[in-house]
């Protein structure tokens, strides 16, 4: 009965990849380390896989048992690591990497990547919250669109893989397309934001010109330019 | 039925020790039994607003910590029937609060019928701030008309919808902003912020608004809540406030600036 009592199955799993782009651990360890902070509540404990393709030969320059430390000591899980040249690999299996094959990786920036509507396991695409967004709260939503009916504070932040809609004034920090999708919009009744972003492109709302501010608002992403226009 | 207030702020200095000294004074002077607990546990002041600190014999630490009794350590105010003062302790710092002991304390408030249990929250948004506020089932989130304060007290405002007993029962907690230190001639010179941009920018229902007064100082000073001083306008917006939490319909005074009369004018 023995053998009923565990189950290996193959599973995809959505795991986070960390891209190197230099061997040197002291500027991974910083990089890695501001992308912690910024989302300290996404990040805690989350495995993490590491890619190499960027580096290339500068692989060899990597020491893989200090590359695991550095990620373990940030709070990560260090899952496995891949793209990896041959040569390296006997280095990487003794620091007790799991050697993983080589993902599809898509080009970086512009992802034409179709939305993922309804693909977690509750069925939800849409994240309705009906109390005002506080200073300091965050609303992260990765799987869809974020509706908020009150108003969002001066330093509150919301997160999410869709489009975010504020049925109210948006003071905060708007990050919509958290996951690469371009098609994401920002639209609100309000905007006096501080920071609105769009798959990565970001615009800082303190110079914005003064006709906009208070007014009903659309954000969106035109290649790489963030527009914002009025509504009405 | 024990309902438990907390006065927060966020920010330090709006007034929410003098706020808790006047309110629970106020509830107790309507013939509630009344207790107002120090959280500010280190830098204990209440104390000397309600004017016993030359009676505080055990503290509220003590009580958690099993080396004094409630009875022991709730102070019994000399003016006013009903009320009662547990002193914070001014030898030990924030992390000698913990849940268990400060449930326990309110608890045994609730067991011996105290109407309402006033928590005067210390500033900032580590312990003492948390502990003051997880039990309670009212919040007064006191507010100076300035942005930092405002800034501050959005925070603590997102603070009592998560980390609150209510909040993790799936219930909420109720909310009731009071505007202090509030002068309507600074807001008419555009110095100050008016009262409809901190309610636009909280959303929180406007319970009472204190004006500016001489008499917070004196009366803080003398170690009497200033809600005994029925002649100052501040003391009058105490009581308006405190009526109004008691469920009366009470206009908002003090928001203009005062006209002056003919005489007034004449003689300045």
């Amino acid at each position: 009965m023995s053998a009923d009592s565990v189950e290996i199955k193959g599973e995809m799993t959505m795991l986070s990849v960390l891209q190197l782009a230099s061997p040197d651990m002291v500027q991974v360890r910083q990089g890695l380390r501001s992308k912690r902070d910024s989302l300290p509540t996404l990040f805690a404990g989350s495995p993490l896989v590491v890619d190499c393709q960027a580096l290339g030969e500068e692989c060899q320059k990597l020491d893989m048992q200090q590359l695991r430390t550095v990620i373990t000591d940030l709070g990560f899980i260090p899952v496995g690591i891949r793209h990896l040249p041959d040569v390296c690999i006997e280095q990487a299996t003794q620091a007790g990497w799991a050697i993983l094959r080589g993902g599809r990786v898509p080009p970086a920036a512009r992802i034409e990547k179709p939305a993922t509507r309804g693909a977690n396991a509750s069925g939800k695409s849409i994240e309705v919250i009906d109390r005002p967004v506080r200073s300091g709260q965050q609303i992260y939503f990765p799987d869809g669109d974020i509706v908020v009916l009150q108003h969002t504070s001066a330093g509150s932040e919301i997160l999410a893989g869709g489009s975010v809609h504020v049925y109210g004034s948006l003071r905060g920090r708007v990050l919509a397309g958290i996951q690469g999708d371009t098609s994401a919009r920002i639209f609100c009744q309000k905007l006096e934001a501080e920071l609105v972003a769009i798959a990565g492109n970001y615009r800082l709302l303190d110079d914005i010109s003064t006709d906009l501010k208070g007014r009903p608002a659309m954000v969106w992403l035109e290649g790489e330019k963030l527009k914002i226009a009025p509504m009405f | 039925m024990s309902r438990i207030v907390v006065v927060t702020s966020g920010k330090g200095g709006v007034g929410k020790t003098t706020t808790s000294a006047a309110f629970a004074t106020g509830l107790a002077l309507r013939g509630y039994k009344t207790a107002v607990i120090d959280f500010d546990v280190g830098l204990r002041n209440l104390d000397l607003i309600m004017g016993c600190e030359r009676r505080v014999v055990y503290d509220f630490v003590n009580v958690i910590n099993g080396e004094a009794s409630l009875k022991q350590a709730l102070i019994r105010d000399k003016r006013t029937e009903n009320l009662h003062v547990l002193p914070a302790s001014q030898t030990r710092d924030k992390d000698a609060l913990t849940k268990e002991g400060v449930g326990k304390v309110i608890n045994d408030l609730r067991e011996d019928h105290f109407d309402f249990v006033v928590c005067d929250s210390p500033a900032g948004i580590e312990r003492g701030a948390h502990m003051a506020m997880y039990f309670a089932d009212d919040a007064i989130v006191v507010t100076n008309p300035e942005v930092s304060s405002v800034r501050d007290s959005d925070r603590i405002l997102g603070l009592l919808q998560s980390k609150t007993q209510k909040a993790e029962q799936g219930d909420s907690v109720r909310e009731h902003l009071l505007i202090t230190r509030y002068s309507p001639s600074r807001v008419e010179a555009g110095e100050m912020l008016g009262m409809e941009d901190i309610l636009e920018i909280l959303a929180v229902p406007l319970i009472g608004v204190i004006p500016e007064s001489q008499s917070v100082l004196q009366a803080s000073n003398s170690g009497s809540p200033v809600i005994l001083d029925k002649a100052s306008d501040a003391g009058q917006a105490y009581d308006d406030f405190v009526r109004r939490f008691l469920g009366e319909t009470v206009p908002h005074r003090f928001l203009d600036v005062e006209k002056k009369g003919f005489f007034k004018r004449l003689f300045g």
